[in-house]
């Protein structure tokens, strides 16, 4: 066996790391560990110079493994997996050591500062001097992809894919594709139709044949990973027995969108109760109709729509709903056109007009005399029957915060603007594709920032509202953002999968399935009828969950070994 | 117990000149900015406010709108151009008639042509009524002496009766001003004493306008206080020196100089305003009801007559003087009868009543609070 050859490498981070460890110090204690061929310090490791510095070392000193003690892996891991890798080394025969945020950048007293950066980086002498090479696997990529849900995000999505030239399976349950975007008459705060818009996507979705939709139809089951899929389709035909199909695919977009806040729930609103008491989705279709009026038929003098339904609200939902604002600005307006003289008022905790043009469109709404009244969170406006000789049907008593004053106003027709939850069944969807929900019921998305299409499970992105309210334009840029990864990595043909995971020793393992349930990313099998576990490689994160567990010793998670592990401890006590 | 809001209040107020009310979105810039506004009178947004939402009770005991000069620094603030200067503007000219008990001022705002039409009326009568009492018993070629047209001894009974029944009509209304800002609030005692406690504060905001003083900008107050007290010069000079100042054709420098320089300040002043209003440079200046240019081209019309007819009359030309002298009385006449009681020119009764009340009613507030403060106080024992 060839002779271990460390190099060792101090990053002093400007100033960072040396104004309190005295990275001197913990060369020269590096340098004495038997193995370590080389230690050096360096002004910023990460640099060209202070990488070609270590090139230069393996190449001269015949290095075999490499340890840097800088910053966190997070930060650097890859740049100098990179840097080994171009001096003829594999990547995993690298370590980090880090000084900064565990070190550094936490501690003050620069003598036990320096004692606990040796410690560190001599943990990370003892554990690299175990590494293994490792090599990455790769699988074929399929080029096809099923988006499950058909309304704007899903159309788009399916679109954005069929255009460059992929085969997608669009599944949408309903009967119609469209989404709750085709229940909506105009869109704020441009005023365009939604019909148009809607009307733009299902034509060219219905004349591209690369796009094969299932409609009134549910994925079953989904199995495989990423670049390997197989979802089972259900359709339901006519005669309600319905018919299955299992297709191939690479990638998944959930699109499954929102449900509508059921407005019965805030029963002293008396929805559902009151005549005239409607919701925006009610409303929205009365806009369709072309008609304003009553229950009674009668065209509506005074018209309050009432904000926040259900969002903003610790009883229901925190969270805003985002769109109803600008919705509720769209109705006065759409309602001041149709109706001359017609008094509006508009009952909000917060005007939210955060987005382009959104602004201007309160600007006028208020030009147009729409009549904003602020109530409080916690002072829901009362609905009232008004008395005889009332001017409107009802009467509207708001605590009003910018006046503080208690006022009634009249109203023929009240509007809730109802918000938007996560499905009834998102739940069933997020267990089908394995991937998470937050508190309230909406996907979690890898990163909320950097990374908001992808989930944790890899090949499966989500994409519009089944993540968070959102509107229109932020609902098409997600969905073409998710279609865009998607290329990128069919572009690639092939998907890469990490060297470090966790294989099953199928001679040790005696079929307890301790680690089936424990998986969080679900990427362990189990086969019956040899009854051993089996890990899946390309699910697999590396978390170590089974490799822990395991009573048989069955598991060994590469790169995490035991050996590797236990020298590192002995490199942090010694 | 909730206030029912009156939804047509912001439409009656559109025709008094508010135009872009429903524009704020309560920032709260315009109070901030506004030298005047301070606890407990805070404004320009709280009267905006009152007035989207239609609070029309709060509004017509509201003494708010009379501390405002407009000065126009709210409106070149405001982040969405709703004018609470304006706004202010507006609700002076929908108070005034509210406190009309006549409801002519109600008419006059509302539409210009009937206040146009009357003053038309008023002043083709008064020309007529002049022109046939100065026929029946005079001379149109003598000003003075026994046989004069219009002789000053005349004239003088005729100024006091107008005067008196100016002041009565004016009385009525700023009663009904006090009852809707001060004597209708429940649990509210201002103690007699303190009317004539305070009563100085009538005069001494009525002559030196202190409150406009306040306003960043200091010209304005100065052209309107200019104005204000030419206004009342020639009102002194008139109603008690009507003799001397018909006199002549000889100048009588005691009383003829405080006219020349009354009746500088008048054209000077109303010119300056007119200019303005034209040019709608300053912000004070940018909206103007049609009552602005009437009640402005009408006190220029009779400044100038007036002096025309002094100058004519010195002059000897009798007849040019007499004639000149009835046209004045037709612009006097309408605007004593009709501006003073039922328009802009009411402001100058009711402005400093309106700062006499806020000091009143802020006495009376903290009056209540020590009371409160005091029972309090007796009832934990440590009185």
């Amino acid at each position: 066996m060839e002779e271990t050859r460390i190099g060792v490498y101090i990053c002093n981070c400007g100033t960072n790391i040396a104004k309190v460890v005295d990275c001197e110090a913990v060369a020269e204690a590096m340098g004495k560990l038997p193995q370590v061929t080389v230690a050096r310090v360096y002004k910023y490791m990460c640099s060209n110079p202070g990488q070609d510095m270590i090139c230069q070392d393996i190449r001269e000193h015949g290095l075999n493994r490499v340890v840097v003690a800088a910053c966190s892996p997070r930060m650097h891991e890859r740049t100098f997996r990179a840097a080994v890798q171009s001096a003829g080394l594999n990547p995993y025969l690298l370590e980090m050591a880090n000084i900064r945020e565990h070190c550094s950048w936490v501690h003050e007293e620069q003598d036990a500062a320096t004692a606990k950066a040796m410690a560190l980086t001599r943990s990370a002498v003892l554990r690299v001097a175990k590494h293994e090479p490792l090599e990455k696997m790769s699988a074929d990529m399929c080029p096809f992809t099923l988006v499950i849900g058909g309304g704007i995000a899903g159309l788009t999505a399916a679109l954005e894919l069929a255009d460059a030239g992929h085969g997608v399976y669009l599944v949408e349950k309903a009967g119609q594709l469209g989404g709750t975007l085709a229940r909506d008459d105009l869109t704020a705060p441009y005023l365009d139709s939604a019909r148009d818009l809607m009307t733009e996507r299902l034509t060219r979705v219905g004349q591209n044949e690369k796009i094969q939709v299932f409609l009134g139809a549910e994925v079953k089951k989904l199995s495989g990973f990423i670049g390997n899929f197989n979802a089972t389709i259900r359709t339901a035909a006519g005669n309600g027995t319905g018919e299955e199909r299992s297709v191939d695919v690479g990638s998944v977009i959930v699109c499954t969108g929102y449900q509508e806040f059921d407005a019965s729930r805030i029963t002293h609103y008396g929805y559902g109760k009151l005549p005239n008491v409607i919701t925006s989705f009610e409303f929205e279709r009365m806009l369709r109709a072309g008609r304003i009026q009553t229950h009674e038929g009668r065209i509506p003098q005074y018209v309050a729509i009432v904000h926040c339904v259900g969002s903003r609200n610790r009883e229901f939902h925190g969270y805003c709903s985002r769109v109803c604002c600008m919705t509720a600005l769209k109705y006065a307006h759409e309602i001041k056109s149709a109706i001359p003289g017609v008094y509006v008022s508009d009952l909000y905790i917060d005007m939210h007009a955060f987005g382009k043009g959104h602004e201007d469109f309160y600007r006028h709404s208020s030009e147009v005399k729409t009549l904003f009244l602020m109530y409080g969170k916690n002072a829901h406006p009362v609905i009232r029957k008004a008395g005889r000789g009332d001017d409107g049907e009802r009467l509207l008593e708001v605590n009003e915060q910018l006046s503080g004053e208690v006022i009634e106003i009249p109203a023929d027709l009240v509007i809730l603007m109802v918000g938007m939850e996560a499905r009834q069944d998102a739940g069933e969807v997020a267990r089908l594709v394995n991937i998470s929900q937050d508190k309230d019921g909406w996907f979690i998305e890898s990163h909320p920032k950097l990374d908001p299409v992808a989930t944790t499970t890899e090949g499966i992105f989500i994409a519009g509202t089944c993540a968070a309210p959102k509107d229109i334009p932020d609902s098409v840029a997600q969905a073409r953002a998710a279609a865009a990864r998607i290329l990128g990595k069919i572009a690639k043909e092939k998907i890469e999968i990490d060297a470090v995971f966790a294989e099953v020793n199928e001679d040790l393992c005696s079929g307890c399935r301790v680690c089936n349930e424990l998986c969080p990313y679900s990427a362990i099998d189990f086969d019956p009828v040899r009854r051993r576990s089996h890990i899946n490689s390309a699910l697999c994160k590396a978390c170590g969950a089974c490799g822990a567990a395991c009573p048989s010793g069955a598991i060994k998670a590469r790169h995490f070994t035991d050996q590797q592990i236990f020298a590192q401890i002995e490199g942090v006590l010694s | 117990m909730a206030i029912r809001v009156n939804p047509k209040l912001i439409e009656e107020i559109e025709k008094y000149g508010a135009e872009d009310v429903t524009k704020c979105y309560h920032c709260g810039n315009c109070s901030a900015v506004c030298p005047h506004s301070r606890e407990p009178f805070v404004f320009p947004r709280k009267s905006m406010r009152n007035l989207q939402m239609g609070l029309e009770d709060k509004l017509k005991g509201s003494l708010e709108p009379w501390l405002c000069y407009y000065c126009g620094q709210c409106s070149e603030q405001c982040p969405r151009d709703a004018e609470p200067g304006e706004t202010m503007m507006s609700l002076r000219r929908w108070l005034t008639s509210v406190y009309d008990f006549t409801g002519i001022s109600q008419t006059f705002y509302r539409s210009w042509k009937a206040e146009l039409f009357t003053i038309l009326v008023v002043t083709v009568l008064t020309g007529i009524g002049f022109f046939l009492y100065g026929f029946s018993r005079g001379d149109i070629r003598t000003y003075g002496g026994p046989t004069a047209f219009l002789p000053s001894s005349t004239i003088h009974v005729f100024d006091w009766i107008m005067g008196g029944v100016l002041a009565a009509l004016l009385a009525i209304n700023a009663g009904r001003m006090w009852w809707f800002m001060v004597g209708r609030q429940k649990g509210l005692r201002i103690p007699f004493f303190a009317y004539l406690r305070k009563a100085y504060l009538l005069p001494l905001h009525f002559f030196t306008q202190k409150r406009y003083a306040m306003c960043e900008r200091k010209g304005p107050w100065l052209v309107h206080l200019a104005l204000m007290l030419s206004y009342f010069a020639m009102l002194v000079l008139i109603m008690f020196f009507l003799h001397e100042m018909q006199a002549g054709p000889r100048i009588d420098w005691r009383f003829h100089a405080v006219g020349y320089v009354a009746s500088l300040g008048l054209i000077g002043a109303t010119l300056y305003a007119l200019h303005g209003r034209w040019r709608k440079r300053q912000t004070q200046y940018r909206h103007s009801h049609e009552s602005d240019w009437i009640f402005l081209v009408l006190l220029l019309a009779v400044a100038v007559t007036g002096v025309l007819q002094h100058v004519f009359h010195r002059a000897g030309w009798d007849v040019a003087a007499n004639v000149t002298y009835v046209v004045h009385l037709m612009g006097v006449v309408p605007m004593l009868v009709l501006e003073v009681p039922f328009s802009k020119w009411a402001h100058m009764v009711y402005r400093p009543l309106a700062m006499y009340f806020a000091d009143l009613l802020v006495l009376a507030r903290a009056d209540k609070q020590n009371d409160a403060s005091a029972e309090l106080a007796r009832k934990a024992g440590v009185a």
